[in-house]
């Protein structure tokens, strides 16, 4: 990933103040809840098949080394070559390399967040090929120049109209006006389609790899991943090494959990196994095929308290409920992976300096816990990660100091309890005919939002002792 | 520098590993068992696949045997584009259909551009899902899955297996004989996309139509859920 | 430690009950634990009031400084562990107690954490779930338009849903005015509304409108942290919500000026 600075706070305060886009947002966390629980409802055992979900990949994280290696030996038995890389920048050369072997020109993209986490786009067109990414919103991004808003769908904070007007800009419509929104599909489907056609070099993600067969699953619904895989000459799959399943059932019972989580289906348009090039005799299929099996900080993760984070399935079910993700937008992460999965994963594989503000986007309302199919306890991890954010001095000194004297405080009770009932006697009566303030010492975070309802008379305490002697002394 | 890559990113992965034998993973993994999967939406197979293909955005028409189904396709190819062309893939089971008699005018290979429809023959029928499997070989190239703006699938009544689990063992004993094929397909609906304002649409890259023809011996109560979807389709 | 009991009520065979005030209620609302002590009288409890406590820790413990937390949850298993039942009138400062004291403590401290977990109650759980609470009047029935906030805390680390609904009905004669997005957050999150207020503002915001949505006259819910979050909003919006801790609605405290409004 490329250096990072924590902007956060900034970037959701430009975000919520894109009223538009805050209202597409709104809809957005109406509508998606709505269709994850509607497929949830309807499939009685869906508690348990998370549960086995679950068993099976910490089984696969546990034995990850034996998977892994199962994995290359099945997929260099179907005739792939296998390659790994440390880091992203491994990743991107040697992706550039297979394209520069074939003198390649063109490469089309299925969808794969791992290459927008190595930055491969950019890699390959500094060195002169043209990169199309062909999944109709990662297109749509990448030809308005931004970033994905969303694991998913990442081109939801644009409008139909400013997809119209981009459209306009960069393609030759001549007196079409793309009117509806299939006008819009259809038009960057014709544009890709030709693209497909001439490119040399395809590249996907994967969504799992199978140890016992070396097949990668590849979960789509526009079938622009499926073009990729079987229609230029060379195919590249590009993905992590934790996405290593045991057997081929494992990645069908996960793709249960990810159809219904992302998008309440119960299996998305197309799922496809992929392995090795064209055999004899084929019609199409590429001729040369590879794996590039991405570490970046993937096994330290895995040795790691956060391994946890690894068994996410990328679903989006978290962005999607998650009250701050669907407030600010994805682009106020200021990463690949946005919202709490994002907020765990981006420190992890940056560095806890660089992203100390994103574990802090969190109310611990735990909604992200309970709608994750993986059942990865994210307010947990988030918390483990203010944590360490804590204990390497990296959050606020007036917090850090503020809340270690609340403790002290709280630990010696009758300095506590003299201490707030002054502090409560002041504000009673300064607050008492308002009833509350709008403004308050070391509160501006709490009052530039709401007023501060003012106490009543006296702390429970200072009234409760008070009880107790009236009562005594009857 | 990619042989250095392995053995690092495997030395690293050693250290948090377990290092349990090859016999103690896999009897875990058998301990683990099997994935619990949705109850179909109705006892009889047919009839589950037909409901799940039709929530999938599919057509369905049901047919008895092979001479039906000519004229099934006939009919749906007649009723779109007004004449009889199809492309297939060079399938020996597809050859043998009596195409003459209603018309049709295959052609076998692999779908060109300009060509609007094309036929598979699934290997299989997932109930769950209510989607067909092809895997690719000689006779089924993958262009024609994705590239056609209507797909046609032909699918055996016997070839339906209820859960992806089950599909899985007919997929691996196939593969014992010829070997694991290239790229296996499990296809679900029409392609489609909701990227833009969420709304969704049919017929992104793939196909806009996907009809399903379903061949065997099909209930009564099965083939009436399919033709009275259909009539609100065309 | 010197510790000071009051008991209002001798009989034997009571549930002995300690009543854990909760710091948000000691400084800001001391009407919500007499509210809370009355409700448990009525339930037939003995009601005891550690009169050392002062707050569980979760400031510090969401903040991430566990070592700052790990002093003051052993201080007040110390002073809870003795009671049949704990009762805590909120949902956060329960969820506290019973899922986190257990994660941040090892070894003996862990056990004792444990088996303080297995006692200890949200107030309108323990009323509704243990004890047997019978209303004051005979066919309650109220006008009173009431909606009700769930609290992330108490709604998944206590299950609370049912019992405060089920509780206003056979008490009060209230049924709730449900707002749209009821288990949403309503961006109060401890120390988050400090950090990120513009969110959090955002957050609120969205809550009161759907609660202003439903037209009732009151908003309550358990966690006085969530309350004083809306109503502060509410008061600076100058909308006309009544906010209200459940247990004063349950006790009957309608006198007893609404949060953040004066005398």
């Amino acid at each position: 990933m490329e250096q990072r600075r924590d902007t956060f706070i900034d970037n959701a305060s430009a975000a919520l103040k894109n009223l538009k886009q805050a209202e597409r947002r709104d809809i957005i966390a109406s509508f998606a809840p709505q269709i994850r629980a509607a497929a949830i409802d309807s499939f009685e055992g869906f508690g348990d098949l998370r549960s086995h979900v679950k068993k099976i990949r910490q089984h696969s994280l546990d034995n990850l080394d034996y998977y892994l290696s199962q994995f290359e030996k099945e997929a260099v038995h179907n005739g792939n070559q296998v390659h790994f890389a440390r880091d992203g920048e491994e990743l991107n050369s040697v992706v550039l390399d297979i394209c520069q072997q074939h003198d390649a020109r063109r490469v089309a993209k299925g969808k794969s967040i791992v290459t927008e986490e190595t930055g491969l786009n950019s890699f390959l067109q500094s060195a002169g090929l043209s990169v199309m990414e062909t999944d109709v919103g990662e297109y749509i991004v990448q030809q308005a120049g931004e970033k994905p808003s969303h694991i998913v769908t990442p081109v939801l904070h644009k409008s139909a109209d400013e997809i119209r007007e981009l459209f306009q800009e960069k393609h030759d419509l001549g007196p079409r006006d793309l009117h509806n929104t299939s006008d819009l599909v259809v038009e960057a489907c014709n544009v890709l389609r030709e693209h497909f056609l001439q490119a040399e070099v395809g590249i996907i993600g994967a969504n799992a790899l199978i140890a016992e067969n070396g097949y990668c699953m590849l979960v789509t619904n526009e079938g622009n991943g499926d073009l990729c895989a079987n229609l230029p000459k060379v195919l590249i799959v590009c993905t992590t090494i934790d996405r290593v399943l045991p057997r081929a059932e494992d990645a069908t019972a996960m793709s249960r959990l990810l159809a219904r989580s992302a998008t309440g289906q119960p299996q998305s348009c197309y799922t496809s196994f992929y392995s090795g090039p064209r055999r004899e005799g084929e019609l199409d299929g590429p001729l040369e095929t590879h794996f590039v099996l991405l570490d970046n900080e993937r096994s330290n993760t895995l040795a790691s308290n956060y391994r946890e984070i690894l068994e996410c399935i990328r679903c989006g079910a978290c962005l999607n409920h998650c009250p701050i993700y669907t407030s600010v937008g994805g682009h106020a992460y200021d990463s690949v992976y946005p919202g709490p999965m994002g907020s765990v994963l981006t420190p992890l594989l940056t560095s806890l300096e660089q992203s100390h503000l994103l574990p802090n986007a969190c109310t611990s309302c735990g909604l992200c816990e309970e709608v994750c199919p993986a059942d990865i306890p994210l307010p947990d991890l988030l918390r483990d990660l203010r944590h360490d954010e804590s204990t390497k001095k990296l959050s606020a000194p007036r917090w850090r100091y503020g809340l270690k004297l609340h403790s002290w405080l709280a630990r010696h009770p009758s300095t506590y309890q003299a201490l707030t009932a002054i502090s409560i006697g002041i504000l009673y009566r300064l607050g008492r005919k308002r009833g509350g303030f709008s403004k308050l010492p070391f509160g501006s975070g709490w009052t530039s939002q709401r007023e501060f309802p003012a106490p009543q008379e006296g702390t429970f305490m200072k009234l409760y002792k008070a009880e107790i002697k009236q009562n005594n002394g009857r | 520098m990619g042989g250095s890559a392995r053995s690092e990113i495997f030395a690293s992965l050693r250290k948090t590993g377990r290092g349990e034998t090859q016999e103690n993973v896999q009897r875990e993994r058998l301990s683990l068992g099997s994935a619990p999967a949705p109850e179909p939406p109705a006892t009889e197979v047919c009839e589950a696949f037909i409901l799940n293909v039709l929530k999938n955005q599919g057509s369905v028409d049901c047919v008895s045997n092979r001479s039906e189904a000519v004229q099934a396709i006939a009919h749906y190819l007649y009723a779109h584009f007004h004449n009889y062309r199809l492309v297939t893939g060079n399938d020996s089971r597809l050859g043998a259909m009596p195409w003459r008699d209603a018309g049709v005018l295959p052609r076998f290979g692999s779908l060109e551009a300009g060509e609007p429809v094309a036929l598979s023959y699934a290997r299989l029928g997932v109930v769950e899902t209510g989607a067909v499997v092809t895997w690719t070989g000689k006779a089924t190239p993958a262009a024609n899955n994705f590239l056609p703006k209507h797909h046609i699938v032909l699918v055996d009544k016997n070839d339906l297996v209820l859960t992806m689990e089950k599909a899985w063992e007919r997929i691996h004993h196939a593969f014992e004989k010829t070997g694991r094929a290239r790229g296996i397909n499990f296809i679900a609906g029409p392609s489609s996309t909701a990227d833009i304002e969420a709304e969704l649409v049919y017929g992104a890259h793939g196909p806009h139509r996907w009809h399903v023809v379903l061949l065997g011996d099909v209930p009564v109560d099965a083939r009436n859920i399919a033709s009275a979807a259909g009539s609100d389709q065309t | 430690m010197n510790e000071q009991y009051h008991d209002h009520s001798h009989p034997a065979q009571r549930m002995r009950v300690s009543l854990f005030v909760t710091c948000l209620a000691d400084l800001f609302r001391p009407s919500v634990a007499f509210a809370s002590i009355k409700l448990l009288e009525q339930a037939d409890c003995e009601v005891t009031v550690p009169l050392q406590q002062t707050c569980c820790g979760q400031p510090a413990y969401s903040s991430g400084d566990y070592d700052a937390t790990v002093p003051l949850a052993q201080q007040v298993i110390g002073l809870l562990e003795a009671a049949d039942y704990v009762v805590v009138p909120s949902g956060s400062c329960a969820g506290m107690i019973c899922h986190h004291y257990p994660k941040i403590l090892q070894g003996e401290w862990r056990d004792r954490a444990l088996k303080l977990a297995a006692k200890t109650f949200e107030l309108t759980a323990f009323l509704n779930d243990i004890a047997h609470i019978e209303p004051q009047h005979k066919k309650p029935s109220s006008t009173l338009s009431v909606t009700y906030h769930d609290s992330c805390a108490g709604l998944r680390e206590m299950h609370i849903k049912e019992q405060p609904r089920q509780l206003l009905r056979q008490l009060c004669g209230i049924e709730v005015n449900e707002l749209e997005k009821s288990e949403v957050c309503c961006g109060f999150g401890g120390t988050f509304c400090a950090k990120m207020p513009e969110i959090s503002g955002k957050m609120v915001n969205d809550k009161l409108d759907n609660a202003l949505a439903t037209g009732a006259k009151v908003l309550t819910g358990g966690d006085l942290g969530c309350l004083l979050n809306i109503a502060g909003r509410a008061q600076r919006q100058g909308e006309e919500i009544e906010v209200r801790h459940i247990a004063e609605l349950l006790s009957g405290d309608l006198d007893t000026p609404p949060i953040g409004e004066g005398p």
